[in-house]
């Protein structure tokens, strides 16, 4: 190799180095959210159970436990045989915020068509899942939920 | 003799700022001769510009936290001096550019803008689409109301759908496991330094492909061009032609900027007129909320709507790769030598056929007659019918049980099953009682055999015999 391809090179090397020194470390700290690990339980009090009736599915809210970040809706169903079923408002499409019909016992997304039963089964619409649920348990008479029990967008 | 001072500048300034290489490459050169049409392109450069300026004012003003959001955009449209204009410019200059976008690439599908010697500006096109696209996207989330929060929440469902990566991407948009004050700000980030500096670079290499290599004139449409040699020759010929071609600069400047002009008076007759887009509730994932997209992108929202579960989860992701790579590979596997739209139907057909999509898409999904949507109000009823105790009791009970979340009556209410002042034919009592309390397989309604009292049944069945005998199309008054 002459003296001019060297140069070449050694002009290419600087450009490297220099584009790694700054590109590697801005990469890494663009994408840092997601090297924070794993989703452990998360438990997130949602109200005392005597706040809901048996047999009825009711709209309720719960908090992320981090700061600046949104609360979220959710749908809690005290079954009459006993227990919980703790719904995600998110439709299983894209998201959209679901609501609750007390009358057709049915739950509605006001963007594609959506439509799910009580128990969450997709009827009608692109949903090809069933609603989110929320893994739940009782703590000194308080309903809680782990919110990291469904997907990170809902 | 001060014409002489000023001459004497001028070509000082030209020297010294090099700005006489620049006039005669660019200002002083001929070109084949341009059509009205391709003013498109014009279109969106100024288009570009007055966002460009818009936003930049915006700036200074918006506060990109969850708290302040809405408010400082509040504050920018009510309160600021002549901040409702420039939000308004701002807002319907990126509606018609989303707009001119699509006509500008079913333009250049049309006279074949893709193919030799413009492959390059063709890609650097297909890579501004999807920029121009996040940032029509981007820019409403920053609103921070109701629709922006649900939008964002669409794209990152969408996103979740990639396989492996899914959860890592979501976690990387929102800046954390839930959406919070790390989203918006990355957001903001988006909207406001990387994607403009990207944008702006590559329409700056577009701009230079289309000045180095055209763009496709008239005269190459007319007959089959094979070669590079041959495609230079056709090109230079109209160029040169007294009859094809003219000055760059004032002719097709003056007649491309044409449309320009005529889209940037659009946009600020829209602003001063129709004002900037309506904020809809402050965001929140708690309160009960009917969020819908942007009109610019109900085309998109309307296909979504049509899928089959089946198709669905899948399908957000797919379509915008798929319209990605088809773009990508047109230049290489459209290889035939016309370019005129007589020798290629196929291309005028998929033009022709995709405009008429989106605008249909559009509509329906501005109709949405899929959603069903709880209302407490019961259905109307013509002043001059008279209904019997039972079927009054009925109306309010169709309300009540949920009927006119799904069903509309004579014209009124919700589309998702049949408008039940248009039964055709008409349905006897029997065959109402038993299609609601156990409605035929397939058909999406709930049963209300667990619901429903006989003597509710009964009410309800009597309202919706008379709701049969309803005109079609009833008058509120």
């Amino acid at each position: 190799m002459d003296r001019r391809g060297m140069l070449r090179w050694a002009v290419r090397g600087i450009g490297l180095v220099m584009a790694g020194l700054v590109g590697g470390p801005a990469v890494a700290t663009l994408l840092s959210p997601v090297f924070r690990g794993r989703r452990r339980k998360m438990w997130q009090a949602v109200g005392p159970v005597a706040q809901f009736q048996a047999g009825t599915i009711q709209h309720a809210a719960v908090g992320a436990g981090q700061d600046s970040s949104l609360e979220r809706g959710i749908y809690v169903w005290r079954r009459e045989g006993g227990g919980f079923t703790v719904f995600s408002r998110a439709c299983t499409d894209l998201a959209c915020p679901i609501t609750w019909d007390a009358g057709s016992k049915w739950f509605f997304c006001p963007c594609h068509g959506g439509i799910f039963d009580q128990e969450g089964n997709p009827v009608s619409g692109p949903p090809a899942y069933p609603l989110y649920r929320y893994r739940n348990r009782i703590r000194n008479g308080t309903l809680e939920v782990d919110v990291h029990s469904v997907p990170p967008l809902v | 003799m001060r014409r002489d001072v000023l001459s004497k500048w001028r070509a000082w300034a030209e020297h010294r700022f090099g700005l006489g290489p620049l006039r005669e490459q660019v200002l002083d050169r001929r070109v084949p001769r341009t059509a009205w049409y391709q003013g498109d392109g014009a279109a969106l450069a100024a288009l570009l510009g007055v966002l460009v300026a818009t936003g930049m004012c915006m700036t200074p003003t918006y506060a990109p936290t969850p708290e302040r959001a809405y408010d400082s955009v509040e504050y920018l449209s009510h309160e600021q001096l002549l901040g409702w204009f420039i939000r308004g410019l701002h807002y319907w200059a990126a509606g018609l550019m989303v707009v001119m976008l699509f006509v500008h690439l079913f333009r250049l599908i049309l006279v074949g803008g893709y193919k030799f010697p413009r492959e390059g500006t063709w890609l650097v096109g297909v890579v501004l689409f999807y920029l121009v696209l996040t940032m029509a996207f981007t820019g409403y989330i920053l609103r921070w109301d109701e629709r922006a929060i649900y939008a964002l929440r669409a794209a990152m469902n969408m996103m979740w759908r990639m396989p492996l990566i899914g959860d890592e991407l979501v976690v990387f948009i929102q800046g954390g496991e839930w959406i919070g004050e790390r989203t918006l700000t990355r957001v903001y980030a988006v909207h406001v330094v990387f994607v403009p500096a990207l944008l702006v670079s590559l329409v700056g290499w577009h701009l230079y492909l289309v000045m180095l290599r055209g763009v496709t004139s008239r005269a190459e449409r007319g007959h089959a061009i094979r070669t590079l040699e041959e495609h230079q020759q056709v090109y230079k010929a109209a160029e040169q032609s007294e009859r094809d071609g003219e000055p760059f600069h004032p002719v097709t400047t003056a007649r491309t900027g044409a449309m320009g002009l005529v889209m940037v008076m659009a946009a600020a007759g829209l602003a001063v007129v129709v004002g900037p887009g309506q904020l809809q509730p402050p965001a929140s994932l708690v309160a009960p909320a009917f969020p819908a997209e942007e009109w610019y992108f109900w085309w998109y929202s309307g296909l979504i709507a049509l899928l089959p579960g089946w198709v669905a989860p899948w399908f957000v992701l797919a379509f915008p790769a798929v319209v990605f790579v088809a773009l990508v590979s047109l230049p290489f596997v459209d290889r035939s030598p016309y370019r005129g739209i007589r020798r290629r139907p196929l291309a005028a057909a998929s033009v022709v056929v995709l405009a008429a999509a989106m605008l249909y898409l559009t509509d329906l999904r501005r109709r949405s007659p899929w959603t069903g949507w709880p209302d407490a109000i019961p259905p109307p009823v013509p002043a001059t019918a008279e209904l019997s105790r039972d079927a009054q009791r009925g109306r309010a009970l169709f309300a009540v049980h949920g009927c006119t979340s799904c069903h509309a009556v004579g014209g009124h209410g919700r589309r998702v099953g049949p408008d039940l002042a248009r039964l055709d034919p008409p349905r006897s009592a029997s065959h109402l009682r038993a299609y609601i309390l156990q409605p035929p397989p397939g058909v999406q309604m709930p049963a209300y055999h667990h619901i429903l009292s006989e003597q509710d049944l009964d009410r309800i069945v009597a309202f919706v015999l008379v709701a049969q005998t309803f005109p079609s199309e009833m008058d509120t008054e």
